[in-house]
């Protein structure tokens, strides 16, 4: 029987909600060691749909403002980029913005 | 408030975590302060190989056989399976120059031990089939195998924290002062004081300043590497491929490599290996650029163009990050282990350069070795810090 724990939070990388409650409780309270100690965030979307969820867990269990946890900047690239895209490069410095 | 410790780990990358792990396992209360969050050095940004083939015959060569082992029994220590493979590697070689130094440079490591050969072109496309036709050989070991960083030290962490290790992150170390009592005091940022008698310095490339504050003279300097990551694939052939032209330029100071603009710029090689996350990671540069950890468009296009160049048909394939670390490097390519003369108490675990993640293991076990006294490892002479101190 599966209950809310089994959960995905991230979808990309399939890790439950119990996983990520267990990394916070270990310590890792911030989006990113909660991602680089779980793999949340890490997949094809790169967090895009996850990060959010990730830091209102992390406020709560750990009592802090949303606004503190919540993620300031996105990695580049910021989505996915075929590398034939970047050979011929369609892919410039506008893209880092 | 002072916390008590029997040592201080200053820095918590792989380096740092696996000092504190097997010290805490010989029965010494370890606490690790590290100025960042999780893996924020160049453990947490860097490539994943326990690499053999390209270590010359010595010291290096060695601990990663015995790192190898120690792996293995950690798999068994950690009940995790750390994202450890064994795929083994290859070299590529382009042309007839760079396959005579790799046949000499085999048949040392050969002599030494380490299972490798040269192979022929249909033998290196069996294993292989997308490699570009410009590729005339290759070399083959098994031996080459790897490790998910993340798994490592988190794995470290959890069954350091059962014999009592602690880690304190966001607490980077700003003081080091020596108390009436012979112990040393360590002061973080935000105004927290650690007290014990034994400092280990494992701040990777920033050892030199954790150094500075006792008045230690630490070498070392930041060499970025940037990489990218690729979406999940299914897997490209069976190894994990290098390029040999950066070995070559290493091995041979006396012969002439064509080396196009980013090799020549940026240190550009290649290095392409499945992640456990079934990616692929894709660098690297070699850049000296000071403590900046960013990423470039210059670099990732460098990368792509080279991953292109060997691999053709990876052209439809996504890339979904790129990140850079700075890697410890020192004068000789060898760390820094030991205790520093003059200095009662500090010693230093730090200066792996690319091969951090590989030796992470064994530097932790010889490093508790040395703190607990244990008889004296002759082999170790050639890795005291002491070899710098009058720079
Ligand atoms: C692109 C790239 C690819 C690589 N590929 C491989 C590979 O395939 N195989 C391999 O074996 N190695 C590889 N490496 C090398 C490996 O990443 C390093 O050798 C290893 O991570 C070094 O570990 P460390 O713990 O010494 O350093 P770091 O991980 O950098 O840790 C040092 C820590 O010290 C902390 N610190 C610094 N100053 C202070 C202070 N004042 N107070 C408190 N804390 C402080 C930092 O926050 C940091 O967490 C690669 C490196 C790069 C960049």
């Amino acid at each position: 029987m599966t209950d809310d724990k089994d959960m995905f939070i991230c979808r990309c990388e399939e890790v439950t909600l119990r996983e990520i409650e267990q990394a916070i409780d270990e310590g890792f309270v911030t989006v990113k060691d909660v991602k680089r100690v779980t793999r949340a965030g890490m997949g094809l979307c790169q967090g895009r749909t996850c990060s959010k969820t990730i830091a209102r867990i992390i406020a709560q269990r750990t009592g802090r403002p949303l606004e503190d946890v919540l993620p300031k900047s996105y990695r580049f690239p910021v989505r996915p980029e075929k590398m034939l895209a970047v050979e011929n490069e369609e892919f410039n410095d506008a893209k880092n913005s | 408030m002072t916390n008590s410790a029997d040592v201080l780990v200053i820095g918590g990358g792989i380096i740092g975590l696996s000092c504190g792990y097997y010290l805490s396992k010989r029965g010494k209360r370890a606490f690790v302060l590290d100025k960042g969050g999780f893996a924020d050095g160049a453990s947490g940004a860097c490539d994943d190989m326990i690499l053999f083939q390209s270590k010359k015959p010595g010291i290096n060569l060695e601990l990663t056989f015995e790192s190898l082992e120690l792996y293995k029994s950690l798999l068994t220590e950690m009940e995790d399976d750390l994202g450890f493979a064994n795929l083994g590697g290859m070299v590529l070689i382009e042309n007839q120059q760079e396959l005579e130094i790799m046949e000499e440079f085999v048949a040392q490591q050969r002599s030494y031990g380490l299972d490798v050969e040269v192979i022929d072109k249909r033998e290196m496309l069996k294993k292989q089939p997308f490699l570009s036709d410009h590729i005339i050989a290759s070399t083959y070991s098994k031996m080459d195998s790897q490790v998910d960083p993340f798994s490592v030290m988190r794995g470290f962490e959890r069954k350091g924290a059962l014999y009592g290790m602690k880690v304190f992150r966001r607490n980077g170390v700003v003081g080091i002062e020596r108390l009436g009592t012979g112990d040393f005091q360590v002061a973080t940022e935000d105004g927290n004081l650690y007290q014990a008698p034994i400092i280990v310095n494992a701040g990777g490339t920033w050892a030199g300043q954790i150094g500075t504050m006792v008045g230690a003279n630490i070498p070392i300097t930041p060499k970025r590497g940037q990489i990218i990551v690729t979406e999940r694939v299914p897997p490209i052939g069976e190894t994990n491929l290098w390029s040999a032209k950066y070995l070559v330029t290493k091995l041979r100071s006396d012969v002439v490599v064509d080396l196009n603009e980013d090799e020549r710029t940026m240190g550009l090689s290649l290095a392409f290996s499945r992640s456990s996350g079934d990616t692929y990671l894709v660098g690297s540069t070699r850049e000296f650029v000071g403590f900046d950890k960013n990423t470039t468009i210059g670099g990732i296009r460098a990368i792509i163009n080279q991953t292109l160049k060997y691999l053709p048909k990876l052209r439809d394939i996504n890339f979904i990050r790129a990140m850079a670390g700075l890697r410890p490097s020192t004068p000789d390519g060898k760390m820094l282990l030991g205790e520093h003369a003059g200095i009662e108490g500090f010693y230093t675990a730090a200066g792996h350069e690319g091969d951090g993640i590989a030796l992470a293991p064994i530097t932790g076990k010889l490093l508790a070795s040395i703190v607990c006294q244990d008889q004296v490892d002759h082999r170790l002479d050639e890795l005291s810090p002491n070899r710098f101190a009058t720079d």
